[in-house]
């Protein structure tokens, strides 16, 4: 028996949207990377980049116009079967008449564990998330950053080889976000699990990410990849070493160009 | 006497009788009200009861119709009537819902019947249902639905395609198949609209039916009410009346009811 899939593997993907006037839009080209098996892969870049694009693709819910895409099993070798993948998402996504108990156990009432297995995996992924006690209340009664955790406990219950996290701290306050952070660090980090993160903070990308692809401005393509040495576990405190501040730096540079040339595009398309 | 001391006095007396001014308590006083003065009234003018008759007479010959005139039973008859084709119109009008919702095909055909349908007042369809189904148990069953059907369908269609994209996208990711989407997400999120089309077409259920009574003029509430007017029973005119208005406030306060328990969620 092959081995389950656990990294993905994008080669030359490209993707052209029609769009309302008629011009066509190339929202990625010629996008190459590697999600490396037990890693955390960031993808950073201006807004309107194609990062969710390229992480839905990744996702097999979107078929690239152009490229290829490969699921690869631990050992290196092509895997016929997409790996199990699980997604975090920016705006929640919780089901706001099921309770934050049900919410979690969703996944695994549609694969169609029974009842009692199923409650007590979703108590025991509230509890990882610091949301025992919890389980009864309604998403609408919980705060942002209590949500994206049920958001987290809801992806985590599935045992996923590849998590997907699809700007998972965009909607948060900058405090609850710090938190989360290294809240969001230290699970990936126990389970082991292949983590794509697309973000546009680059503080994020830094403490969460072993390799770090920045994107350009669309067309989205990749401009560089970034490869983070700094020691785990990671927390505020890594913001202090001289290495964040010289990855933070080159990083901002390459957006900021980036930046600056969607800005003048928008004006261009304005 | 001083100022304030009138102003006090005047307090008082707004605390003593406080409780009518309680909005609930004032509601049912204005219907005591109303019931004395309607009776007085007639008494004091010695009106004809064929014109206008007494609560009193209307109270007995309501007691009367109950306990001698099978009055329970055309209640009976006209509550089966309008539930159970109310119901066939809620299974029916949520299943075309969700397909209208969920195909543009289906959208496409039936979005043309129902523009063509919807605004018809269905009490013209009553003549043609009779040709076709007589005037019994089909016919009243089949009206009863035409009333609720359309409500329905239209508030399932709009409750779905409301249904937030990202919702639907998660529950994919979270390993749902198309049935499951369906009946554990676009259901649920369309609820509270399809409860609103339910509420509207209930209205409509009631209306019908006790309007194809009248013309058909047998049993059933709307029979009663038609043979009572057309021998002058004026007090049984009113009695027939009194049962539908309570059987509107009972309906209503159950959809109260069942509309907090269903949005139980949505309280923060």
């Amino acid at each position: 028996m092959a081995s389950p899939a656990t990294a993905i593997d994008l080669q030359s993907i490209g993707l052209t949207f029609a769009s309302r006037t008629g011009v066509p839009v190339v929202a990625l080209k010629d996008v190459s990377c590697r999600f490396e098996p037990g890693k955390v892969t960031a993808l950073i870049g201006p807004s309107g980049c194609g990062k969710s694009t390229l992480l839905q693709i990744a996702r097999g819910f979107l078929a690239p116009g152009a490229g290829r895409l490969r699921y690869l099993a631990a050992d290196g070798s092509e895997s016929p079967r997409p790996p199990e993948m699980a997604t975090v998402w920016q705006s929640f996504n919780l089901f706001p008449w099921r309770t934050i108990l049900d919410n979690v156990a969703f996944g695994l009432e549609m694969i169609g564990v029974p009842r009692a297995e199923r409650t007590a995996r979703a108590r025991e992924a509230l509890a990882r998330v610091d949301l025992a006690g919890f389980e009864d209340k309604f998403p609408r009664q919980l705060s942002g950053g209590m949500r994206q955790r049920v958001g987290l406990a809801r992806a985590l219950v599935m045992k996923p080889d590849v998590l997907l996290l699809d700007e998972p701290f965009g909607a948060l306050d900058a405090q609850t976000r710090l938190v989360l952070q290294e809240q969001l660090a230290k699970l990936v980090e126990e389970s082991g699990t292949t983590a794509l993160l697309v973000t546009h903070s680059i503080e994020e990308a830094i403490l969460l990410g072993d390799t770090i692809f920045v994107m350009t401005a669309r067309p989205g393509r990749i401009a560089a990849e970034i490869a983070v040495e700094l020691p785990r576990p990671r927390s505020l405190a890594t913001t202090h070493d001289p290495r964040y501040g010289e990855l933070f730096d080159r990083i901002y540079g390459l957006l900021r160009d980036e930046v600056v040339r969607a800005m003048a595009n928008d004006r261009e398309a304005g | 006497m001083s100022e304030p001391a009138v102003a006090e006095k005047a307090r008082a007396a707004n605390r003593g009788l406080g409780f009518i001014a309680e909005p609930r308590t004032l509601a049912w006083l204005s219907v005591v009200a109303l019931l004395v003065a309607w009776e007085g009234i007639v008494w004091a003018a010695n009106l004809n009861p064929i014109y206008l008759p007494a609560p009193s007479g209307i109270l007995r010959a309501l007691i009367d119709l109950f306990r001698n005139g099978g009055l329970g039973t055309d209640l009976v008859i006209t509550l089966w009537r309008i539930f159970a084709g109310f119901a066939i119109a809620v299974v029916l009008g949520v299943a075309i819902g969700i397909w209208m919702a969920t195909s543009e095909r289906m959208r496409a055909v039936a979005d043309l019947y129902i523009a063509a349908l919807y605004p018809l007042p269905k009490i013209t369809l009553i003549p043609l249902l009779i040709i076709w189904l007589g005037t019994g148990g089909p016919f009243m069953l089949t009206i009863s639905a035409l009333g609720a059907i359309f409500p329905v369908i239209i508030n399932t269609v709009l409750g779905i395609r409301q249904c937030d994209a990202g919702l639907v996208l998660a529950a994919r990711d979270l390993r749902a198949n198309q049935s499951q989407i369906i009946l554990k997400v676009l259901l649920p999120s369309a609820i509270p609209s399809i409860f609103a089309g339910i509420r509207l077409g209930l209205g409509v259920s009631i209306i019908l039916v006790v309007a194809a009574e009248m013309v058909v003029g047998k049993v059933g509430l709307g029979g009663r009410l038609f043979l009572a007017g057309q021998v002058l029973e004026t007090e049984q005119v009113f009695a027939v009346l009194i049962v539908l208005a309570i059987l509107g406030i009972v309906v209503t306060k159950i959809q109260d009811v069942i509309d907090v328990w269903l949005g139980h969620w949505r309280i923060d």
